[in-house]
């Protein structure tokens, strides 16, 4: 489909055989390749379904800090990659599920300068993912039962030093309906598979770096929900932003509560978030409030967590040639090539594949049934 | 789902089916028609047993008159259990398809626990039983002689069908069996006495059938009842039992003479090999044995057994052992060899003689087999090169073929790593088995594979001796210690308790992600009969080339007698046995489509056309020319991407219409097409 980024520099490249791609054509259907398969589970990700999500998540990210994430197949190695990589999945994240969190912090900002710290790791010993898995346990265990429980493993090792019988830490945690998806660096490792399979996570081993950062996208998705969750109702705080003139001499600048614990960044400012019930000031939103532990988000935040709960519905698929008029895709005004259209089943406009991917990824609104609503005024 | 097989209807018990499933269908089902005798091979995880079991039974439904029975003989118990419980799924398909209650009767004999004697056995439709019942002359006697002669027989896993018949023919006299055989020979003299005393009649009854020849029995063979024994040839039964044996007591003063000259010929200071002729020449002239009674041994002991009524021949053993012995040196001039050994080769000071009576010529034990039945097929997932096998065990087959594996995506990847990072030739041959180079690189693979393989590996060393040398030098260099930061690291030994309690924990340390390393030995307990499935076995490493033991005055027997008989080389034999050897270790890793395993040869020699040739097509095909004279660091690369390959999600829809196939699919043109190119005839 699309070209893939230049990873690195040729020379930098482990040993790869780069004319053995080439004949996979000629073999015929009985070596039909990986690439192919891979092919059609990205297709089958394009299916959109509406399913019950829940919007309110608490992620534990671990990360395998052990010897192996010293190997240089990802460049310019496996930690620094990840790292890297992890940076963007945050923002990603908190983007697309704010009133989330991971390892119990709002805030992507802390989140990113520990990840920035963390390079200078030096990675040794071997990773324990039985004494990972507990501690991750052990605080996820009192998150409310309206919210989901999930720990994202990024595992580089292939072995694992545990202190008990793993398989009765997975019992309790498919008791506790904690959901741990794994992503594997290196290669299948059967307790990961039977890890992921019994809780319900999703267990996949990357292929290089693209790969990796599609494989982290897509935990960026709320899980489905099992029937069992609880509900309940959240009091939520909707403060508005309010701003003091420069020009106004009463305006006196105040300190945020969310800089009280963190030394660095600005102190003192004029404006910012107050919260509805007990007045504390926030600079930024989402947060808990310090004081009064009410969830302060601003609408759009909710709106935006919203999406999943009610997903674009899938676009129709139809061959190019039964597209009667202008062969123009309705969102890029690019010429409309592929062998296959899409057309949004409510407004009948017309996209390419590109398009159709961006438009259920990334916008989660048809821009054409946007405009025609905009239109009247 | 009910197939057509050229005409042919057959009801198989699944949904789905492989495409070489139908093409080894096909192959049998000319085989049958033919009325011959066939080779195949087939990768293991295919469902060969059910095919098989699919094809020769709808042929039994539809021509009864031409197949009465199915005997099909696998090597181990775990295998017998597995045929039955694929033959009960079959069975119930036909009762449901069919709706009539089956008529078929199976018969398994497995081990003593199971064992049924009611009569009706006799007319059971399937046998499955041990390859002994029917191939060693001691047991096939008493069980296998009234099999009808239109059976099909099928022999399963008989790659090492040659080294069966061998041994069921070879006989081993130590101290201790003359020793055993000295109180047998005693115990039968009391009786003697005993029974002379009570019931002379008796007596003399036995020894007017004597005189009147063993005719019965070759009425019984005449008339087609029997299965030849081996052990007694034809001209025996146009013969009365020579004079000097007739009576009991002479019989059991002829033992005794017979046994004093094997106790002296024991008594020896060196090793002495001669031929059959040469032993009864220096028996004639030592202790005046002539040939013919000799060759009346087994039988005249049979008979004097039954005459007097010994229920418990277990305890006969000895004698049997030893009477059988005699029979066979004086019936065949050819195909064996005499070898007297004073001591062990690892122990020359410890006196513990031994009498090698040793088989050269697998044919003479299956030649009654193939003789009687209409249809004999020999099939396994490794009989390469197929042609060998007709040669070695003389006969004439009407259909060799190979199949391969038809796959969605290649889960198998053989790599031949022939030398080290430092450019050092990697071999385990006799010159460079010293090599601290040698030796280095082999642990520097084995530490590079232990990081990025996941779960289970097992190594393979050509010999416990080898290994035992590896592993000590590896441990002075520090490379055990740094494998052992990835995995564990267990040890067969030629202890089986030991060994088994090993497999265990190996398996255990796979299950819960520390991953394990098992170093075993080509030809040994694990290298047959345990599989290591999925996680159990990620990759399979064999160690330099698993030559047999050279030296071995046995081995040396065979190999003459091979080359002057059949005209196959030393050299030819011994690569055909290595290899083998080798593909049955490194298809340890593989046992389904949906298993996958790297199998990494690591020995220079593997590159070699001659080597490479020999393994079966369905490994042989993987084997691309960039793949054959790797360094360890190319091959960690190329492990490295393929088991990320594999570890990508792998659905059964991905499999279907290529290597799965519906009826439908099975039915369409361009799949029959591409069936009939799965089979490689040669």
């Amino acid at each position: 489909m699309d070209e893939e980024p230049e990873r690195a520099k040729r020379w930098e490249g482990g040993y790869e055989r780069t004319w053995e791609v080439l004949k996979e054509d000629e073999s015929g259907s009985l070596k039909a390749t990986v690439e192919e398969i891979l092919f059609q589970s990205k297709r089958k990700r394009c299916v959109y379904v509406c399913v019950c999500v829940l919007i309110m998540r608490h992620l534990y990210v671990v990360i395998d800090c052990s010897r192996s994430m010293e190997d240089q197949d990802l460049k310019p190695n496996r930690l620094t990659s990840t790292l890297k990589l992890m940076e963007a999945f945050v923002d990603e994240y908190f983007d697309q599920n704010p009133i989330s969190q991971v390892c119990l912090h709002r805030n992507p900002k802390k989140h990113i300068a520990a990840l920035k710290k963390a390079v200078d790791t030096v990675c040794v010993g071997e990773p324990s993912l039985y004494n990972s898995l507990n501690q991750a346990l052990q605080s996820l265990k009192h998150m409310p039962g309206h919210t989901s429980r999930e720990i994202l493993i990024i595992l580089s090792s292939l072995t694992t030093c545990d202190p008990a019988n793993i398989y009765e830490l997975i019992k309790t945690l498919k008791s506790l309906k904690v959901r741990v998806s794994v992503i594997g660096l290196s290669a299948e490792v059967r307790v990961c598979t039977v890890l992921t399979r019994e809780t319900g996570g999703l267990y996949h081993v990357i292929l290089d770096e693209s790969h990796f950062k599609e494989l982290l996208m897509m935990h960026v998705k709320p899980p489905p929900a099992s029937s069992s969750s609880e509900c309940s109702l959240i009091r939520m705080g909707f403060p508005q932003h309010t701003v003091a003139a420069l020009t106004d001499q009463d305006a006196k600048p105040s300190f945020s509560m969310s800089h009280l614990d963190s030394s660095s960044g600005p102190g003192l400012s004029l404006g910012g978030y107050f919260c509805p019930q007990c007045h504390a000031k926030y600079t930024e939103l989402p947060v808990e409030c310090k004081v009064c532990g009410l969830t302060l988000v601003s609408a759009p935040h909710l709106a935006r967590s919203f999406h999943h709960l009610f997903p674009l519905q899938a676009f129709v698929e139809s061959p190019l040639e039964e597209l009667q008029g202008d062969r123009y895709c309705q969102a890029c005004q690019g010429e409309l090539k592929d062998k296959s259209i899409f057309t949004c089943t409510s407004c009948h406009s017309v996209f390419c594949v590109e398009c159709d991917v961006f438009i259920h990824d990334t916008l989660h609104c048809c821009p054409c049934c946007i405009h025609s609503q905009v239109t009247p005024l | 789902m009910k197939l057509n097989i050229e005409g042919l209807l057959v009801y198989f018990p699944y949904d789905y089916i492989y495409p070489e499933q139908y093409s080894y269908m096909l192959e049998l089902k000319r085989t049958l028609d033919a009325k011959g005798h066939g080779v195949l091979e087939m990768p293991s995880g295919t469902g060969k047993t059910i095919s098989l079991l699919s094809l020769i039974i709808a042929y039994q439904r539809a021509f009864p008159l031409e197949v009465t029975k199915l005997i099909y003989c696998s090597r181990t118990v775990p295998e017998i259990e597995k045929v039955i419980e694929e033959l009960r799924k079959l069975m119930e398909f036909y009762s449901k398809e069919t709706g009539e209650s089956n008529n078929f009767l199976a018969l398994a004999l497995s081990s003593r626990k199971n064992l049924c004697i009611h009569p009706e056995i006799l007319h059971a439709n399937i046998v499955v039983y041990s390859y002994h019942y029917l191939l060693d002359p001691k047991i096939a006697d008493l069980v296998s002689k009234e099999l009808a002669k239109k059976s099909v027989v099928v022999f399963d896993e008989a790659h090492n069908i040659d080294n069966v018949c061998i041994d069921s023919m070879s006989v081993n006299i130590t101290r201790r069996t003359l020793d055993r055989c000295q109180n047998n020979v005693d115990t039968l003299q009391n009786t003697i006495h005993k029974i002379k005393e009570t019931d002379a009649a008796k007596l003399r009854e036995e020894y007017r059938r004597l005189v009147e020849g063993l005719k019965e029995a070759n009425v019984a063979r005449e008339t087609d009842i029997y299965l030849a024994n081996p052990v007694l040839p034809d001209e025996i039964l146009q013969e009365a039992v020579p004079g000097t044996i007739r009576t009991a007591e002479h019989f059991v003063g002829f033992l005794r003479r017979f046994l004093e000259y094997l106790k002296s010929r024991l008594r020896v200071q060196h090793v002495v090999q001669e031929s059959a002729p040469q032993f009864l020449k220096d028996i004639f002239d030592k202790v005046c044995i002539d040939r013919k009674p000799l060759r009346f041994c087994a039988e005249r002991l049979q008979s004097l057994l039954r005459t007097l009524e010994i229920a418990d021949i277990a305890d006969f053993s000895a004698v049997t052992l030893i009477s059988n012995f005699a029979t066979l040196v004086s019936t065949y001039s050819q195909g064996f060899t005499i070898i007297i050994e004073p001591f062990e080769d690892r122990t020359p000071t410890i006196a513990n003689p031994v009498l090698h009576f040793s088989c050269m010529d697998p044919s003479i034990a299956i030649k009654p087999v193939f003789q009687r039945f209409q249809s004999v097929i020999i099939t396994s997932g490794t009989l390469s090169p197929l042609d060998i096998y007709p040669r070695i065990l003389d006969f004439r087959p009407v259909t060799m073929a190979s199949f391969t594996m038809t796959l969605a995506r290649t889960c198998l990847c053989p790599l031949i790593v022939g030398r080290g990072n430092d450019q050092v030739a990697l071999s385990s041959k006799f010159e460079t088995r010293e090599d601290f180079a040698v030796i280095r690189n082999y642990g520097n693979l084995l530490l590079e594979m232990s990081a990025i393989v996941p779960d289970g590996i097992v190594a393979f060393f050509t010999s416990y001796v080898y290994m035992e040398n590896i592993v000590a030098s590896w441990y002075e260099q520090g490379i055990l210690e740094n494998i052992q930061r990835n995995k564990l690291i267990f040890i067969e030994t030629q202890d089986a308790a030991e060994t088994s309690m090993a497999l265990e924990k190996y398996q255990e340390a796979c299950e819960n992600g520390r991953g394990a390393i098992l170093l075993s030995v080509a030809r040994g307990k694990v290298s047959e009969g345990i599989d290591f499935v999925h996680h159990f076995g990620r990759a399979v490493i064999m160690f330099g080339v698993p030559y047999v033991y050279t030296q071995s005055r046995i081995l040396k027997a065979r190999l003459e007698y091979l080359r002057d008989q059949f005209q196959i080389r030393e050299n030819d034999f011994l690569t055909f046995d290595a290899m083998r050897h080798a593909a049955q270790c490194v298809g340890r890793a593989i046992r389904g489509k949906t298993d996958y395993g790297l199998m990494i040869f690591a020995d220079k020699r593997y590159a070699r056309a001659d080597k490479r040739g020999k393994l079966p097509r369905w490994i042989q095909e993987h084997i691309n020319d960039g793949s054959l004279n790797l360094t360890v660091d190319e091959a960690v690369q190329l492990a490295k991407h393929f088991l990320r390959q594999m570890a990508q999600p792998f659905r059964q829809e991905d499999q279907l219409g290529l290597s799965l196939l519906t009826l439908e699919q099975l039915q369409s043109e361009e799949m029959l097409q591409k069936i009939t190119q799965i089979a490689h005839q040669t």
